[in-house]
């Protein structure tokens, strides 16, 4: 099986062309919504898109050379790259602001931003770290360290401050999850004041993160809903009522579920997760909803109204959201055409950084919904490839980092789109390989080739 | 533990991400289409192109009103950015306090509304429109102020025209423009803030052809509002179409005299092409420089002046004052008269003074010596068979037959009734013609016959008529029975004029019957015991009718003189009235003369007559 042949014999082509495509879809969009009549040519580096080639050609570079480097290299290195990427995310504080946050190290218009490729070494750290440690066994000791790897970097990046960043490393949660990762230590810490309580595992600690972010994800849907009425088969209801009912019927679906088709033996136990989850998310919706109504200061309710798009301000500080969903509306079906976005090029500038984080705008507003749908596609496509390169991995290192890229990818793909259409809050994070921009450009095509890197020689692991 | 399951959750996420959003997609962009009108209002801007308004020229194709180009600043709100107030108000050369307060200000204008659907009580104010922020700058003013206007997004240029009158003249006639007002702006599409209206004259009556067909361009904007591109290499767009040319009948030139002789006087004059109904000249007096109300700035400083004006010149006096005519009113008896085979045209009466006075002329022994001399007794005696036919035996019943029936004449004279100028037809006067229904109601059904009303037989009592109408007698006199309504606007384009100006209004008078009257007017100015020898011309024979209409026992009368001429085929007829001047023959027929002489033989024989009209003062002395 392991034939020494070239460099490139076992990249895998599928997730490389997908990459690719998207790479030049992301020009092509650059090149259309920075498109200045007086220098026609995409590789005048004057203009923002001959920049990108420039910036496209140097990512590429870097690509090819870690392709040269071999795979077991990563893991050996994977502490220094990390403490480089945390002492120069300490020396961008010291930097001058730009647009309000200390992100940019270097002079001018050359800069990097660390940030970008803390995603990177912290993926390394992180893949390295939980190979290293049995995660499922955990005391709270190792599980403050594994947490401590992510939320390290994530603390540096809040000073910034960069709120985008920040959320992208959440990511990496999910990551620890698919790994296996026990919160026991910590829910166990909690149980000791129960003397009565004697529990080898718990359901929470095993399940800690999904049913974080789905807390968290119905505390936002409450708080959305809470100032609206629904009226299903004719009655008045108000948000917050709407939604428990919804998550009782939810919750009546799986005990039905739970009492067909569920094992006898873990019956009790399903019970006890169902009631008590159900029990908090009615909680959580209440206390939410009462706080929004009751408590929050004005200022506070109306920030948060705006947030969640249920205050109208087009003008104000609504007035991003706004351009770039009417940009992505006015698209239609077909699309008005390449180079044609009357509302999102840099032209008209009714969209701000319509060329950098809301770059979807002009790709939707010039193809339409079949120009989306094709992307989210592709998108959706390497997402599920790199995933399934993860699954296939025989070490621990290599599969948590190829997670961790999937999940990075994922969570751009997931915020940026989401804020350009107004499911997510504006938070200026760049939609991968199409945002103008060297610094994220770079490191999504290191992050990625360094996955293709690994994934070629994952034969070369011993089981 | 299987932790294999785990990968599922996130295959799930990303897939129920997409969906989502492939979902969300297809709503926003497939079945909502409120984004795309969104985007249409953000990024699309439809620009109104609004012609250049029509100009006017007189009869010789002299203009009278023209375009002067001056530029208004206009913001829209919602585009404003950070405006450095201090930066603007410098730029505009204003106080940052009258800054701040223009927006207010502004919004104030705009007036509020209820409205019905959250019965709030809201501002008419749109951020989203355009309002003018600074009126009517001048070329040099806007060049300096547009060349930094890409500092403040949200203002822009835009051009307006302000009226000039090269002949600082006819403001009656022309009327005035000022600031479409929100009603305005709400009834017609057409209007927008900012815009100027046709408020009087003939601005007003012909405002729906002087303002054009606005022309529209659909343009893609950037967010500082720059024009961009054409909109769909401008599939929709439409031209504008300015006014066609609007010709007057008026001569400028008389109408500049006319208005010279009237200085300092009270009164008009009118005249009228006989042929075709143009209105050669109206004066009203006192009158004012047009250009006094022609832009913003200047209505703001001079209108509340001539509005306190205790002469009123912004009264059209020839449309909207109605006077009793006095003695030309025994033109039209004769006529009657006439026509009812009451008399003929030698029939004599006695000047007998018993029954109303009369200066001392020798007998009237035919009409138009009766019109020469105009003789009260000869006239009272005249109408009284028209208006006691001796058709029933009650004088009273008799007399309602007969008034009506005289009444009936008068009508058909275009007196009682709105003419129906082309100018402010609302605000067009319709004089008095008493009729049975009149007297009924002050006197009583069956009250009155002839002794209790006779005074309208010379014009004086119940009868009132405009000026305009008095010419227009004179215009009836000249075709021997017909005429054409009075109009000023000879021609739109090359279409010549409204179509209810081009159809003859016959009276029911005899053409025979004319020549006898118009004899005696002629006698009124050529034979001795005339009383309107001071309207006789070099060249031309005038035929005329002074008038001296008594005006309460305190006042001086008012000088009134009809004229036409030639006799044969007349170029022009003329009504002259002069309140509180004296008699006809004083005042008014010289002022006739000189409009006639001006007009037909295009200068001033007597020279000294014109500078002793023009010197006179006729308004310290009532």
């Amino acid at each position: 099986m392991r034939q020494p042949k070239g460099l490139f014999s076992n990249i895998d082509l599928p997730l490389l062309i997908g990459v690719l495509t998207l790479m030049g879809i992301g020009i092509l969009t650059v090149y259309s919504v920075a498109y200045n009549p007086e220098h026609p040519s995409l590789f005048d580096t004057s203009q923002k898109y001959g920049k990108q080639v420039l910036w496209l050609g140097l990512s590429l570079f870097l690509g090819f050379l870690i392709l040269l480097i071999e795979a077991d290299m990563y893991r050996k290195f994977a502490e220094y790259i990390y403490i480089v990427t945390l002492v120069l995310l300490v020396v961008v504080l010291f930097m001058p602001p730009v647009h309000g946050a200390r992100a940019w190290l270097g002079i001018g218009g050359l800069g990097i931003q660390p940030a970008e490729f803390a995603k990177i070494s912290t993926a390394l750290m992180l893949a390295k770290w939980v190979d290293d440690t049995n995660i499922k066994l955990q005391n709270t000791r190792t599980i403050s360290e594994t947490l401590g790897i992510v939320l390290l970097p994530c603390i540096l990046v809040a000073l910034q401050p960069d709120a985008g960043t920040l959320l992208v490393f959440t990511s990496f949660f999910f990551v620890l999850y698919r790994e296996g990762i026990s919160f026991d230590p910590l829910v166990f810490s909690v149980l000791r004041y129960f003397p009565r309580v004697k529990l080898k595992t718990t359901w929470l600690g095993t399940h800690f993160v999904p049913f974080f972010f789905f807390l968290v994800i119905l505390a936002f849907l409450s708080l959305f809903l809470s100032g609206s009425t629904y009226s299903p088969f004719g009655i008045q209801l108000s948000g917050p009522v709407f939604l428990i009912l919804l998550i009782t019927l939810i919750g009546l679906l799986f005990l039905g579920f739970i009492s067909f088709f569920g094992y006898p033996r873990n019956k009790t136990k399903n019970l006890v997760v169902l009631l008590s989850s159900y029990l908090f998310s009615v909680l959580l919706i209440s206390s939410i909803t009462f706080f929004f109504n009751h408590l929050a200061a004005p200022h506070q309710k109306s920030r948060i109204e705006l947030v969640l798009g249920l205050k109208e301000d087009p003008n104000g500080a609504d007035y991003n959201r706004n351009r770039a969903m009417a940009a992505v509306g006015s698209g239609k079906f077909f699309g008005k055409g390449y180079r044609k976005a009357s509302v999102s090029s840099m032209r008209t500038n009714h969209v701000p950084e319509s060329e950098t984080d809301f770059i979807f705008c002009p790709f939707a507003e010039e193809w339409g919904f079949i120009g989306n749908l094709f992307l989210i596609a592709l998108y959706l496509f390497i997402l599920f490839r790199i995933f399934s390169i993860a699954e296939r991995q025989r070490s621990v290192f290599f599969r948590v980092y190829a997670y961790s890229v999937g999940m990075v990818l994922f969570y751009h793909f997931a915020i940026n789109i989401g804020m350009n259409i107004g499911l997510a809050p504006v938070i200026g994070i760049p939609l991968p390989f199409l945002s103008y921009g060297g610094s994220s450009m770079m490191a999504f095509t290191i992050m990625l080739f360094v996955l293709l890197k690994l994934d070629s020689q994952r034969r070369d692991v011993l089981r | 533990m299987n932790l294999d399951n785990r990968k599922y959750l996130l295959y799930g996420l990303v897939l129920f991400t997409s969906l989502l959003f492939v979902f969300k997609l297809l709503y926003m962009q497939v079945i909502d289409d409120s984004w795309t009108r969104r985007a249409t209002q953000i990024a699309e801007k439809r620009r109104e192109i609004i012609p250049p308004r029509g100009i006017i020229v007189d009869r010789k194709n002299r203009k009278i009103v023209v375009n002067k180009i001056s530029y208004n600043l206009m913001v829209i709100e919602e585009r404003i950015k950070h405006l450095d107030t201090s930066a603007f108000a410098l730029l505009i050369g204003w106080e940052v306090k009258k800054v701040k307060q223009r927006f207010r200000d502004i919004v104030k204008n705009e007036g509020v509304y209820k409205n019905p659907a959250t019965r709030k009580t809201e501002s008419n104010y749109r951020p989203d429109r355009p309002y003018p922020f600074v009126k009517d700058l001048t070329l040099e003013e806007i060049t300096r102020i547009a060349s930094r206007l890409t500092d403040f997004p949200g203002f822009y240029e835009e051009p307006t025209g302000t009226r000039y009158y090269p002949y600082p003249s006819g403001a009656n006639i022309l009327g005035y423009m000022n600031e479409v007002s929100r009603n305005e702006i709400e009834k017609d599409p057409f209007y927008r803030p900012g815009m100027n209206v046709g408020r009087s004259g003939l601005e007003r009556s012909y405002e729906a052809i002087l303002r054009g067909k606005k022309g529209v361009r659909y343009i893609v904007t950037s967010a500082t509002n720059n024009e961009i591109e054409p909109y769909a290499d401008k599939k929709f767009d439409t031209l504008a179409t300015p006014s066609p040319k609007i010709k007057l009948g008026v001569d400028i030139k008389l109408q500049l005299f006319g208005e010279a002789l009237m200085k300092n006087k009270k009164g008009c004059i009118v005249a009228i092409e006989p042929q075709t109904g143009e209105i050669l000249t109206m004066v009203s007096a006192p009158n004012y420089d047009p250009n006094l109300l022609s832009g913003r700035k200047s209505i703001r400083k001079n209108y509340p002046g001539l509005v306190r004006d205790a002469n009123l010149p912004l009264f059209a006096r020839p449309l909207q004052a109605e006077y009793p005519p006095g003695s030309i009113f025994k033109l039209l008896q004769a006529l009657i008269c006439l026509q009812e085979k009451q008399i003929t045209p030698n029939t004599g009466f006695a000047c007998n003074k018993a029954v109303v006075g009369c200066h001392d002329h020798p007998r009237a022994t035919s009409i138009a010596k009766a019109v020469q001399y105009s003789c009260n007794p000869y006239f009272y005696a005249a109408v009284r068979r028209v208006i006691q036919p001796n058709k029933k035996k009650n004088i009273f019943e008799d007399a309602e037959i007969g008034l009506n029936a005289w009444h009936k004449y008068m009508m058909g004279f275009g007196l009682g009734k709105n003419l129906g100028i082309d100018i402010d037809t609302l605000a067009q006067r319709n004089g008095l013609i008493p009729n049975s229904l009149y007297y009924d109601r002050y006197l009583g059904h069956h009250q009155w016959a002839f002794s209790t009303i006779r005074s309208i037989s010379i014009g004086q009592g119940e009868i009132k008529l405009t000026p305009i109408q008095m010419a227009n007698i004179a215009v009836i006199m000249a075709n021997r029975g017909w005429y054409y309504t009075p109009h000023f606007v000879k021609s739109i384009g090359k279409k010549g004029a409204l179509k209810k100006y081009r159809s003859k209004h016959i009276t029911p008078i005899n053409r025979a019957h004319f020549d006898a009257v118009i004899e005696g007017m002629r006698r009124v100015v050529y034979e001795a015991g005339g009383t309107g020898k001071e309207a006789r011309i070099n060249n031309f024979i005038v035929c005329g009718k002074t008038g001296t209409v008594q005006n309460g026992k305190n006042k001086k009368n008012h000088s009134v003189f009809i004229a036409f001429a030639p006799i044969e085929n007349p170029k022009i007829a003329i009504a002259v009235f002069i309140e509180n001047a004296g008699s006809g023959g004083a005042w008014a027929a010289p002022i006739a003369g000189l409009m006639l002489d001006k007009y037909l033989n295009k200068k001033i024989s007597d020279k000294e007559k014109e500078q002793a009209i023009i010197n006179a003062n006729l308004m310290s002395s009532n």
